[in-house]
Parts: C-alpha cells; sequence; structure tokens
C-alpha cells in the first residue's frame, strides 16, 4: 500500500515537472515578446520572467534524479549486455545481481555524499543566484533521489532473485502508435 | 598508467551488463577512494551542477516534442505527402518512406522514434503493396537514422554539451571553442539532405532492377492538398530551425516551443490523442529524458575525472609528437567510434569520446563542427547494425522480422551509408558551407 503511494507519487511528480517546465519556457518566451508588442507593454512589463531559466533547470534537474529512479523500476536504464546474454543461467544470475548491487551501492555512496553535502550547506545562507531559494532545499534532491533509487535497485534485484525477470523497456514501442502486423491481419 | 586503469575499470564494469551510467559513476568513485587527493566535496557539488546548464535542457523538450509528434497524424500525413510528390517514381511507397523519414528527421531528434513514427505506417502499406518485407525495413531502419542528422538533433546537443568546458588549442596554440547547438543544427541540413538523397538513390536503383510496385502519379491539386494536410508539421520546421537561426529562440527555448506546438497539433488540431493521453506521454517523455540526463551527469563527473587526470592533454601531446596528419586522425576516429557503436547507444558514446577526442582533433585543425557532424554520422551507421543498433530493434519489431534477416535487409543502405561517411569525413565543406554561408561560423 505504502510501495503504491510512493509509486504514484514518483510519477506524478516527474510528469508534472516536465510539464510545469515547459510551460514555464513557453510563457517566458512569448512574455518576452508579448513585451515588445506597444499594446501589451504595460499589462506584460512589471512582470518580472527573469527567474524562468534557473527554476526550468532546478525543475529538469529534481526530473532527472527521481525519474532516474523511476526508469530502473522501468528498466530504461541500458548497458552493454552483449556479453551477458551469452552467459547460461547461474552465472548469468549472478553478474545481473552483481550489476544490480553495484547499482545499489553507487547511489547509496552518492545519497549519502550528497546528504553530508546538503547538511553543510543548511549551515550556510546560501541563496540561487535568480530565485533567492535557499540552496540546500535545491541541493536535496540529490540525496533522495539517489536513496529512492537505490531502495528501486534492491527491490529490482529482490524481484529478480526470487523470479528471475527483470523490468524490461520495450524499445520499439512508443505511446500511441498501434503496430498493424500485415500477417496478423492476414491469418484473421 | 591511470588512463589504463580508469578505462580498464570501465569497461570491465560496463562488461557487466549494468547501466552505463552506474559503470562511469562507479569508476570515478573507485578512483577518487583510491588514487587521488581530489575532495570528494567537489564531486558532491558537480553531481547537481553538473547538469545545471540551460543548454542539456533542451533534450527533454526534444524528447517530449518528439513524444507528441509520434502519435501518428503528423508523421501520416508526412507520408502522404511524400508519396504524392515522389511515389509514382522507381521505389514507389519505399521512396517516399525516405522522403517522408527525411521530414519526420526535421521535427524530430531522435532516429528510433523516426522509424517507429514513419515505420509503422509505411511498412505494413508496402507488404500490402507486394514489396518484399526485407526491403521495407531495410529502407525505413536506415532512413530513420536521419531523425539525428537532420536537425533538431539530441546527440548533437550532447555533443555540444560534452565538449562546452574543454579547453582546446588550435595549431597556432589559440583557444577554439566548441560549436554551439545552433551551429551543429545549421550543419546538420546540407549532409542530412545528401544522405536522404543516397539512400533515395539506392532504393530507386534496387526497386528498379527488381521491378517493385510504383504508385500511380498524383497531379499537381492532389499534391497541394496533401501539402495542407501536413502543413501544421512541415511549420514545425520553420519555427525550430527558422527560430534558432534568426536569433528568436535560443535552441533550449526552441525545443520548448516545438512541444508545446507538437502538443497542440497533437490534441486540437490532429485530433489523434485525447487529453486523457497527455499524462502518458508525459511520463514516458520524462523516463527517457531522465535516462539520459542521468548518463550525462555521470559522463560529467567522469571527464571531470580524466581532465584532473590530464589525460585530454597528455593525449594530444602524444598525437601530435606522432605526427599523425588528421586524415589518418579522423581514420582512427571513425574506426573507434563504429566500434563502440557495437557495443554501446548513440548518447553514451558522445558523452565518453567527445571529451577526449575533441582537444586532439582541434589541434590537428579540425574544425569542432565538422567533428560533431562527423561523430553524428558514426552514431547514424551505430544505429543501423547489430548487435545493439536500436533502429534495427525497432524496425524488427514493428516487421516482426528477426535481427538477423533485417540485418541483412539493411546491408545495401547500410553500405550507402559508409560510402557517406567517408564523404563527410574527408570533404570538411560539406558540413561547414552552410553554417559559413549563414555567417554562423
Amino acid at each position: 500500500m505504502l510501495l503504491r503511494l510512493l509509486d504514484r507519487f514518483e510519477e506524478i511528480l516527474i510528469a508534472s515537472l516536465m510539464a510545469a517546465a515547459t510551460l514555464l519556457i513557453f510563457v517566458a518566451v512569448v512574455h518576452r515578446y508579448g513585451t515588445g508588442i506597444p499594446f501589451l507593454y504595460p499589462y506584460l512589463h512589471p512582470i518580472h520572467l527573469s527567474w524562468a531559466q534557473e527554476l526550468c533547470i532546478y525543475m529538469f534537474v529534481w526530473m532527472a534524479k527521481f525519474g532516474a529512479a523511476y526508469g530502473v523500476r522501468t528498466g530504461i536504464h541500458v548497458g552493454v549486455d552483449v556479453l551477458v546474454n551469452q552467459l547460461k543461467n547461474p552465472a548469468r544470475k549472478w553478474v545481473v545481481l552483481f550489476s544490480l548491487f553495484c547499482g545499489a551501492l553507487f547511489t547509496a555512496v552518492v545519497g549519502t555524499m550528497g546528504l553530508k553535502f546538503v547538511i553543510e550547506l543548511a549551515q550556510t545562507d546560501q541563496v540561487s543566484a535568480d530565485l533567492e531559494l535557499p540552496r540546500w532545499i535545491v541541493f536535496s534532491c540529490v540525496p533522495a533521489g539517489s536513496y529512492l533509487m537505490c531502495f528501486r535497485f534492491l527491490q529490482v534485484a529482490w524481484h529478480y532473485f526470487w523470479t528471475g525477470e527483470l523490468p524490461h523497456h520495450e524499445e520499439g514501442h512508443v505511446e500511441g502508435v498501434e503496430v498493424e502486423l500485415p500477417s496478423e491481419r492476414g491469418a484473421r | 598508467m591511470t588512463a589504463t586503469f580508469i578505462f580498464g575499470l570501465l569497461i570491465a564494469l560496463m562488461l557487466t551488463g549494468m547501466p552505463i551510467s552506474i559503470a562511469l559513476g562507479l569508476t570515478v568513485l573507485t578512483f577518487l577512494f583510491t588514487m587521488t587527493q581530489v575532495p570528494i566535496e567537489s564531486v558532491a557539488l558537480k553531481l547537481f551542477t553538473g547538469i545545471e546548464n540551460f543548454e542539456i535542457m533542451a533534450i527533454p523538450f526534444f524528447i517530449l516534442a518528439g513524444n507528441f509528434l509520434t502519435h501518428g497524424g503528423v508523421a501520416r500525413r508526412m507520408i502522404a505527402f511524400a508519396t504524392s510528390m515522389i511515389g509514382h517514381w522507381y521505389g514507389g511507397l519505399g521512396l517516399a518512406g525516405v522522403m517522408a523519414c527525411a521530414l519526420f528527421a526535421a521535427v524530430s531528434g531522435s532516429s528510433p522514434a523516426t522509424v517507429v513514427a514513419i515505420g509503422s505506417i509505411i511498412m505494413p502499406a508496402m507488404v500490402r503493396q507486394g514489396f518484399p518485407k526485407r526491403f521495407g525495413a531495410g529502407v525505413i531502419a536506415t532512413s530513420g537514422a536521419l531523425g539525428i542528422l537532420i536537425p533538431p538533433s539530441i546527440v548533437m546537443v550532447i555533443y555540444s554539451v560534452a565538449t562546452g568546458g574543454s579547453i582546446a588549442l588550435d595549431p597556432e596554440g589559440k583557444r577554439v571553442l566548441s560549436a554551439s547547438v545552433g551551429q551543429l543544427f545549421m550543419a546538420g541540413v546540407v549532409p542530412g539532405l545528401i544522405l536522404a538523397s543516397m539512400l533515395g538513390a539506392t532504393t530507386f536503383y534496387r526497386a528498379w532492377k527488381n521491378d517493385y510496385p510504383r504508385m500511380p502519379k498524383a497531379s499537381w491539386a492532389e499534391r497541394f492538398t496533401a501539402f495542407r494536410r501536413s502543413v501544421w508539421g512541415l511549420l514545425l520546421i520553420v519555427i525550430v530551425l527558422g527560430g534558432i537561426y534568426t536569433g528568436i529562440f535560443t535552441p533550449t527555448e526552441a525545443a520548448a516551443m516545438s512541444a508545446v506546438y507538437a502538443f497542440v497539433i497533437a490534441v486540437f488540431v490532429y485530433r489523434d490523442m485525447t487529453l486523457k493521453d497527455v499524462p502518458r506521454v508525459l511520463l514516458g517523455s520524462a523516463n527517457m529524458s531522465a535516462m539520459i540526463l542521468y548518463i550525462v551527469t555521470n559522463a560529467v563527473l567522469f571527464s571531470f575525472l580524466m581532465t584532473s587526470e590530464q589525460i585530454p592533454q597528455a593525449m594530444t601531446n602524444w598525437i601530435t609528437t606522432s605526427g599523425l596528419s588528421w586524415i589518418e586522425f579522423l581514420l582512427f576516429v571513425n574506426l573507434l567510434l563504429l566500434m563502440a557503436g557495437n557495443v554501446m547507444e548513440p548518447s553514451s558514446i558522445v558523452l565518453i569520446t567527445a571529451p577526449i577526442l575533441f582537444p586532439v582533433a582541434v589541434r590537428l585543425g579540425i574544425n569542432p563542427v565538422h567533428l560533431g557532424i562527423l561523430m553524428t554520422v558514426n552514431m547514424e551507421v551505430g544505429l543501423c547494425h547489430p548487435p545493439v543498433g536500436l533502429n534495427l530493434y525497432v524496425a524488427s519489431g514493428i516487421a516482426r522480422m528477426g535481427i538477423t534477416e533485417l540485418t541483412i535487409a539493411v546491408w545495401p543502405w547500410l553500405l550507402t551509408m559508409l560510402i557517406f561517411l567517408v564523404l563527410v569525413t574527408y570533404i570538411p565543406e560539406m558540413s561547414l558551407w552552410l553554417p559559413r554561408l549563414l555567417g554562423m561560423l
């Protein structure tokens, strides 16, 4: 139950960050050119959007960190699997588990490094350039995202250990395109 | 010695099949904890600031735009337009497929997306018309690779970002800045059109020899109707390229505009999808973007490590003292990239190799823009041959053909591409002419 909430939260967070960042830049560009039109100038001039770029970057960085964790769950992080696929099963299983644990190890180390860094930052009063947000809040996505990713790696490893199944991202599948199969249609 | 260790470890980790981003990151960490005095804090900072760059943000925007566009409508109308224009020549639908891929490539920044968008519509149609399945799959799998050569292109953005911070000196010792995204986009236009024509010529020749079916010739009125129907998609080319060239948008802003525009035409103009589908598209795009951005983050760490160990400088010095000419160097670059194309996908290859190759190339007097285009073409070739050619996998999914069969199917076009690669490598003017003409170089 709690897990499913976490899954949903992750999905909603990254999808809305994506949408918000796109709209933000769109509005900022429209605003920039709108200000140039004399008729709109008095309305648009007082609005300042100079912070839009910075906010967009931060939104995408957050999206990247949490999206990377989501990506472990969907199996989108690809590696060089040419060699591994040649292996027979007991050996293959251990190599795959090893690589999953390496993923967990790396993200755990990075999360801890980031956490220490954020804690140090929290004691200073550094703020970001345009938005003047405290820097430690902006940076907190590094530990949060990395720990979540570490958790996902362990989850995938656990699942793989018991069922032998890995999440697999279907490269050929793109949302919204129904592939018509001539052979199947012929058979029907 | 250090270089051997770093690359040995990286390759060993990668061969276990772990994600490339993790292999890069672990290599950096191992090295930091065991062999160097670089403060760990500076690494933690890099984890965040590594992608704190507005240029990089073009990648998620282009992915989002591409995902809205693959929703059928734009691709289908582009195919109809291409068919009405050249469908009556030898090659028929196959030739139209090449043109449709080129058109779609001009609105999408990714090759597999181009294969899916065009291929899933045109391949079944070709089979229905009596083309051998192999022919259709071969044409589309290779023509789809145009996606990353004809701007916009995600690979070019990555190249620009990966080489952005390097310090490179030309033969006279002056500092040379890396190519901007705008320059690379403009530079991709001419080679893209040439490759499209070459692939078209191969298609034409094979269809003429085997006497494959052709389409009835369309009248000018029909052509105009097809053009009018596809005009919303074609306008996007004007928005992106025109916007960047005239300086109305930065490349990132152009990417964001095209994402919003693609959303509007997919949902409100062509109505290929409803608002209910939007969250799914957003999530899929976020997933893909996050994967690439995660590799970028770790590749930034990796190139930070290489720079602090002075590996690119050592390579540059070694190559200049060994008296290698630029011709030999580019041959070496091509072989290296083709080999890497056998095991890795494009963004990782560019992120890992570009920061090393760039200073060397510049020292030998190669233009950064030329190197960027050359690397992109190499990535295209890599996408079209096994074992990891993404285009092949996508095409095999659509055509329901085995990879082995498809590998045989693509060879005439793959050979064409290799010839084109040689041309691009040794005729720099092909890439540099248009940006120079436009005063961007």
